[in-house]
């Protein structure tokens, strides 16, 4: 991998030039939070910023888009050539960076692969950042602290300069066009990387042991703690839309006024929706908001490890600070290995 | 009778306002001014100018690099020309990056100071019938 160096002076020039690489969008100030976002300019991009509202999932699996046309007389038409648009995601934390690795082995990498998703991936250079970890935080936890790979750039801050790791030829394509604004790193800089590197480490003050928590799970099916959780649970799904790996996803087909032409969308769902389960006949397998939680739970940190090698959640705390009933996902972990208390 | 060609000049510096759009209004042009990215964005997109004259550097030095892409965004200012004109070049010798290489999305560089004569002649080229939008910085991306 090749490693540059950029002062932190010259990151608005060498951002001037990413639009040739896609529309670039970035963490800008939204309310009392943070999205990503197409800055006005560089002084409205908030490098700092704890964690976005949104993960930049809604940049591959938007919340609503149409997948296809259909009219009685001209047939279908697909609608792949919309998510074919460039993008540039500047700022995007590790954590996130896993997020969407984990969408690929989904979306990408599975029996079946989804051409939209495939597209936008493509057609997205990534340029992380890293962050310094909050109360919320604890990726590292889920080891998802530092990326490795899913970025074109990684900048880390080591001072006046950022280290720029490139991940791919279109990462190197960008420090090519960017001319001479990259350098070589020094042994000093090396030296202040591992020194902000270990700190960050210590830095996290949020964490949960996942060593055998799938087997706990197990263990704990029938517990108490799902019954509590699901009287305290609204089913409102926030936990679901704020976090970097949900992909649940309905399917329907949209009829205009004649029915002879509509088109097929697909938007969001979450499992916590009393009618995710709900199927033809009226027959609900998750009709109790306990048994939503618990699959949530169950299949992000049990299931999800069967199948993929690792839990899909990469601990951004994201969903503690969306449940607006406190429900805390570092909390119940706590709880099902039996180290506090339900309330 | 034709009617003049309208020209927006979005530059922070009084001086340089005042003294080029004398100069393009003495040349037959109507002259529209704006101070910053964010008013000449909103000007353009009502007045649809003939052509747009952009500062790089206002209140951020890359300011004018974010206008012309949102100027870009708009359907209707998409192939508007537009002359990028700034002295990011000789105030900032590190970025290298040539205009003409097709990253920018213009369809002229011209490093400040300007030269009257040559403003004049590429103003109206550009505002010419039959101008290709885009073709002096190697398409400008195609404008995106």
């Amino acid at each position: 991998m090749k490693i540059l160096k950029i002062p932190k002076k010259d990151l608005d020039l060498f951002a001037s030039v990413l639009p040739a690489f896609g529309r670039l969008y970035a963490p800008v100030k939204r309310g009392s939070g943070y999205a990503f976002d197409q800055p006005a300019s560089w002084s409205d991009v908030a490098l700092a910023y704890p964690r976005t509202i949104l993960p930049p999932r809604k940049f591959f699996l938007p919340p609503r888009e149409a997948l296809f046309s259909f009219d009685s007389g001209t047939g279908y038409r697909d609608l792949l050539a919309e998510a074919s648009e460039r993008q540039v995601l500047f700022g995007v934390h590790a954590y996130d960076i896993h997020g969407l690795n984990i969408l690929d082995r989904v979306f990408a990498q599975g029996r079946y692969s989804d051409p939209y998703y495939m597209t936008r991936r493509k057609n997205t250079a990534i340029v992380g950042i890293d962050f310094d970890p909050d109360d919320r935080h604890f990726a590292r936890s889920m080891a998802a602290d530092f990326a490795d790979t899913g970025f074109d750039l990684f900048l880390s801050d080591i001072g006046d300069h950022y280290l720029v790791r490139v991940g791919t030829s279109r990462g190197d394509d960008m420090v090519v066009m960017s001319g001479c604004l990259l350098s070589e790193p020094t042994p000093e800089d090396i030296a202040e990387f591992k020194r902000r590197s270990s700190e960050r480490v210590a830095a996290y003050r949020t964490g949960v042991e996942l060593g055998d928590l799938p087997e706990i799970l197990e263990m704990e099916y029938h517990s108490e703690v799902w019954k509590e959780l699901g009287d305290r649970c609204l089913s409102c799904g926030s936990c679901s839309m704020v976090c970097p790996t949900c992909y649940c996803f309905d399917v329907a087909d949209e009829v205009d006024l004649g029915a002879r032409a509509g088109r097929r969308v697909r938007t969001w769902d979450s499992c916590l929706f009393r009618t995710h389960a709900l199927v033809a006949g009226g027959e609900n397998f998750r009709k109790n908001r306990s048994s939503r939680i618990m699959f949530r739970f169950y299949h992000k940190q049990r299931g999800f490890v069967a199948e993929y090698g690792r839990p899909s959640c990469v601990g951004c705390g994201r969903c503690i600070g969306a449940c607006p009933a406190g429900i805390d996902i570092v909390s119940v972990i706590r709880m099902i290995r039996g180290q506090t208390d339900a309330h | 009778m034709n009617q003049a060609k309208t020209v927006l000049i979005i530059d922070d510096d009084p001086d340089f306002v005042r003294a080029v759009g004398h100069l393009l209004r003495s040349a037959g042009y109507a002259v529209a001014t704006a101070s910053n990215g964010r008013d000449g964005l909103a000007h353009a997109k009502t007045a649809r100018p003939d052509l747009i004259l952009l500062d790089v550097m206002m209140q951020d030095r890359t300011e004018g690099f974010f206008t012309l892409e949102q100027i870009r965004d708009v359907p209707a200012l998409r192939t508007t020309p537009v002359i990028v004109i700034s002295s990011i070049y000789s105030d900032h010798p590190v970025f290298r990056v040539s205009p003409e290489s097709g990253w920018l999305p213009a369809d002229l560089f011209l490093p400040k100071p300007i030269e009257p004569a040559r403003l004049l002649a590429e103003s109206a080229r550009l505002t010419a019938p039959g101008y290709v939008a885009g073709e002096a910085t190697g398409k400008g991306s195609e404008l995106r």
